[in-house]
């Protein structure tokens, strides 16, 4: 099974609403994840722009965008995706 | 284009040729200090300015006799008198005068209350240096001392009654400064350091602390002013056990090859400039900082070049650096630039290392700094959900270069895009 692909976006808006707290995700994991699990971040997805609508942090969990994203609604996500994969 | 031109005239203007070949000099002026253990405040006061509208530089280094509050503020005052005085043209002997007859003298120890170095560079790179009290500066050429020739004035206090009982003696000294040379100057609390120990009984001594400049420069010819002066600081520091007797202070005038750096912050305001932006990266011969993700999202696409985001010094206040290929620091925008401001603004490096400490880093071993600002507004930034306190871009760069000029002497040019 390919590793899930979680890129935490750090740009200005998302840090300020909660990205901070998104990088410590690789610790927050629970050890049944940590190895299922690939974690980056990136500067700016630019999904920002207040036309958009989208509101930040963001996160992209195999590419697919999560906004408002906190940590046990990634875990949550993470789960879900582990889940359907058995 | 018009852009790159505007740049590449202010570049031209402060001497510089893109090719690198002509070698100007920059006059890096730095200090470092150490206050006495379990004082709030350093009784040794450093006051240095550069004189946009005659180009001089005048730096200053006072001793407030004791230590604390009470030594800093008389150290302030002289200071403050020499640099003003000085700058104004006072003749040096009444400089002196007037700053001798307005400070008290100490009636137990018959001295005065405090003591002053004023280095004066002049923009033809004559320097002259007024010294009072303090231990005798370093002037090192090819890597050696250079004994300097001085003129020594007594002097009278107007009120002899409170006159000091010791000789006062004023010297001046002048010579013509050539590109690598190096003055360095010190508070007692350097050569005096380590008194009382077995290995210094009578302190370092004035000696031994040129023999340890000597061979700091003779290790790393290209030894900055700011490395220079934190080294002997904490070779004295050392002496004292790390428990530092007295204020340790060390200023150090460099006449060097000026190290340049090139900061990119905020997207243009017009996207078809992008190309040029990048082509002005490109071609910039320095240091290169990109401030900004979509700023560097830009540049990575422009010039092929990726971003990793480091996650190895996590931060709750400042987003993580980045790297790029072609750039030596890559960072996120306002909130690591308001955080290097207060950094600047403050004096005082943290301890935990971070994006902004990094930057403020760079910023500190540069001598010229080129800011260009993009002037592209993000939304996301004005929408009323988001925190308060996001300074627009313009105002946090506007504070960075006041500081960096005023404070930390560096020339720095900006240009909107």
């Amino acid at each position: 099974m390919e590793k899930i692909t979680v890129t935490i976006c750090t740009g200005t808006a998302c840090f300020v609403m909660g990205a901070s707290e998104l990088m410590l995700l690789p610790e927050k994991i629970p050890a049944d994840l940590k190895d299922k699990v690939d974690f980056s971040a990136c500067m700016c997805m630019e999904e920002c722009h207040v036309d958009s609508k989208k509101i930040p942090p963001f996160v992209k969990i195999n590419g697919a965008l999560m906004e408002k994203a906190n940590v046990p609604d990634v875990i949550e996500k993470l789960y879900s995706l582990v889940g359907q994969e058995r | 284009m018009v852009l790159r031109k505007t740049l590449e005239k202010s570049m031209e203007n402060s001497n510089i040729a893109i090719q690198n070949n002509v070698t100007e000099t920059f006059i890096e002026v730095d200090h470092y200090q150490l206050c006495k253990h379990n004082q709030h405040s350093p009784g040794d006061v450093f006051l240095s300015e550069k004189n946009p509208a005659d180009g001089r530089t005048i730096t200053t280094l006072s001793d407030g006799l004791g230590s604390g509050i009470k030594a800093d503020v008389l150290a302030t005052l002289t200071a403050t008198m020499a640099t003003k005085f000085i700058a104004a043209d006072i003749p040096a002997k009444r400089t002196a005068e007037i700053i001798m007859n307005t400070l008290p003298v100490c009636k137990d120890r018959g001295i005065s209350y405090a003591t002053f170095t004023t280095v004066d560079i002049e923009p033809d790179a004559t320097v002259h240096i007024l010294e009072y009290d303090n231990p005798p500066y370093l002037l090192v050429r090819n890597n050696t001392s250079v004994e300097p020739v001085k003129e020594d004035t007594e002097f009278e206090r107007k009120n002899k009654k409170t006159a000091p009982r010791v000789k006062t003696v004023l010297h001046y000294s002048n010579y013509e400064a050539r590109p690598g040379d190096r003055l360095i100057f010190f508070s007692d609390g350097v050569s005096q350091s380590g008194m009382g120990t077995p290995l210094y009984p009578f302190g370092w001594g004035i000696e031994n602390a040129y023999s340890f400049i000597l061979d700091r420069i003779k290790a790393n010819e290209n030894i900055s002013a700011r490395e220079l002066a934190h080294d002997v600081v904490q070779e004295a520091n050392i002496h004292d056990s790390c428990v530092p007797k007295d204020d340790i202070s060390c200023g150090v005038v460099y006449f060097r090859n000026p190290r340049d750096t090139l900061i990119l912050t905020g997207p243009p305001f017009d996207q078809k400039n992008d190309a040029e932006l990048a082509e002005i990266f490109k071609r910039f011969n320095g240091k290169k900082v990109i401030a900004g993700g979509t700023t560097a999202n830009i540049m990575a696409r422009e010039l092929n070049a990726p971003i990793t985001v480091c996650l190895d010094h996590l931060d709750a206040n400042v987003p993580p650096y980045s790297k790029m290929e072609g750039a030596d620091l890559v960072c996120e925008g306002i909130l690591t630039l308001g955080v290097v401001s207060e950094i600047l603004e403050q004096g005082v490096m943290p301890a935990k290392e971070n994006a902004a400490t990094r930057l403020v880093d760079v910023l500190r071993n540069s001598d010229r700094v080129y800011f260009v600002v993009g002037t592209k507004i993000n939304e996301a930034h004005q929408d009323p959900k988001m925190p308060e306190g996001l300074e627009i871009r313009r105002n946090i760069v506007k504070k960075i270069v006041s500081l960096l000029q005023e404070k930390y002497l560096k020339e720095v040019h900006v240009s909107y895009i």
